[in-house]
């Protein structure tokens, strides 16, 4: 289960992520949805332990993810993830993944199924430089997936891929899903949102304004619509 | 531990592949290749010209070497979001930094090693033997670059490579010439010399990591000298390291 509590942070004079509270089921798929700037990526790094927040606290399974064993259960996706652009597909997995201890590390064939799986197999000795904008998107899914992870967090996952892409992620998420894993992402993507999400949780100008299921958040319009009402309400 | 060489190997990798990391070695070689031309141009002290300017040329090489790939060491990982990718996974930013200050080191040491390979192949040909002094004065050298790249790396915590590229060439200019500065000092008074006895006591003493004069014209080597040097190296980069740390764990990626 991950636990948000009355977590706050502000940048400069502005305060980014104001008193969130959230708790995230195990094995459910979370949407964490918001306009730009709403704060999903803030909260996001700060969920994953890369920043730490101002007030507040984050438990994952109960332990502080600033904590570095906490993360040996975590797989991170980032926006548009940067890579080794000297390194080659192959090299970036094995890299990350041996950044894990010994019992959380997979084995060369483990790795290269997981290239396979996420489409990239093919171009695994290419340097990533060469590499598409969806290709290094699939590359960083995989990249999170490596620890076979507990939790997994995905910021903008489907952003830059094709409609064959978004739909091979959306399968793999799913099955994951099945595996019992938890899996919180943000999306800009309301229809993917719409189609694999157990729960979302709605974000604006840092302040959680809904957090339960689709169904009950949309009331039987499409998402999308009943979305931007909602922020054009507030705003 | 194992993080720490993973991350160092990563930077070390990526380090090696790069391009124009290439043709500065390649500029290198066919500088110090070139001494034995100029040393035929004299009509005595052929290895004195061959040490003075092959030595000079490893500096110079290896300095730009550490400034080209240690200016953009951390702040490139910023900007690619690869921090995001390691941190989010059992790293500390403590250990981010010190795998990313072996792996740029060891790149850094390979390459001015096999500058000094290269140099000792010259010597050795245009018949002054095997020239061990170098050895030394190489390895000082390596230790002067290792402090220098921690304080690229706490410049390019918060500035881009350019700035940390201009700040860190002051730095080594004071560095080198410390004693004017205080000679200088002696000389004036009120703030100003409060001033120059600051910078004095704070800048690196990079002259102490200068031995190449002394080989050059064959000067016995003080070991005790040495080991100061070495000794020193290794404070000013535990302390410099610290603060980069310290400005590492506060800043939000």
């Amino acid at each position: 289960m991950i636990e948000i509590k009355n977590l706050s942070k502000t940048y400069g004079k502005q305060k980014v992520v104001d008193d969130l509270s959230l708790t995230i089921p195990t094995g459910t798929i979370f949407g964490f949805l918001g306009p730009n700037g709403a704060g999903k990526t803030t909260a996001m790094k700060i969920l994953v332990g890369i920043n730490r927040p101002d007030t507040g606290q984050i438990t994952i399974e109960g332990k502080d993810p600033s904590m570095a064993s906490t993360r040996e259960i975590i797989g991170f996706m980032p926006e548009e993830p940067g890579s080794y652009n000297q390194l080659t597909g192959l090299e970036l997995i094995k890299f990350v993944n041996n950044l894990f201890n010994k019992n959380k590390q997979s084995s060369v064939d483990e790795l290269e199924n997981l290239l396979k799986k996420v489409g990239i197999y093919e171009a695994r000795h290419k340097k990533i430089k060469n590499y598409s904008k969806g290709m290094k998107q699939r590359l960083g899914f995989a990249q999170a997936l490596v620890n076979n992870p507990t939790y997994l967090f995905l910021d903008e996952p489907l952003e830059g891929l094709d409609p064959i892409g978004r739909r091979e992620i959306k399968i793999i998420l799913e099955e994951l899903k099945k595996q019992g894993k938890t899996i919180f992402f943000n999306s800009h993507i309301l229809a993917d949102v719409e189609n694999i999400c157990d729960q979302i949780g709605i974000i604006h100008r840092g302040k959680l304004i809904y957090s339960g299921s689709v169904d009950g958040f949309r009331e039987d319009k499409p998402l999308e619509e009943k979305f931007v009402e909602v922020i054009k309400s507030i705003s | 531990m194992n993080t720490l060489f993973v991350i160092a190997k990563n930077t070390f990798q990526q380090a090696i592949r790069d391009k124009i990391l290439y043709g500065i070695i390649l500029f290198a070689f066919l500088f110090i290749g070139s001494t034995i031309i100029l040393s035929s141009l004299a009509i005595e002290e052929n290895i004195f010209i061959i040490r003075t300017f092959g030595l000079a040329g490893i500096y110079v090489f290896g300095l730009i070497i550490t400034i080209f790939l240690g200016a953009s060491l951390i702040y490139e990982e910023v900007e690619k979001r690869t921090t995001y990718i390691m941190l989010a996974k059992p790293v500390t930013r403590t250990s981010l930094l010190i795998g990313k200050f072996l792996g740029l080191l060891s790149a850094v040491a390979l390459t001015t090693l096999m500058m000094a390979i290269a140099y000792i192949a010259v010597i050795y040909s245009s018949g002054g033997g095997i020239d061990y002094p170098a050895i030394i004065a190489v390895g000082l050298q390596i230790m002067e670059m290792a402090l220098l790249i921690t304080i690229l790396m706490l410049f390019s915590i918060f500035t881009t490579p350019l700035a940390s590229t201009i700040y860190t060439i002051i730095i080594l200019y004071i560095g080198h010439l410390l004693s004017l500065i205080l000679e200088y000092a002696s000389k004036t008074g009120g703030i100003a010399k409060t001033v120059l006895i600051t910078i004095y006591y704070l800048a690196p003493n990079l002259e102490k990591f200068n031995i190449r004069n002394l080989v050059a014209h064959n000067i016995p080597l003080s070991w005790q000298e040495v080991t100061f040097s070495l000794g020193y190296a290794l404070i000013y980069i535990a302390f410099i390291f610290y603060i980069t740390r310290l400005v590492f764990n506060r800043k939000d990626l």
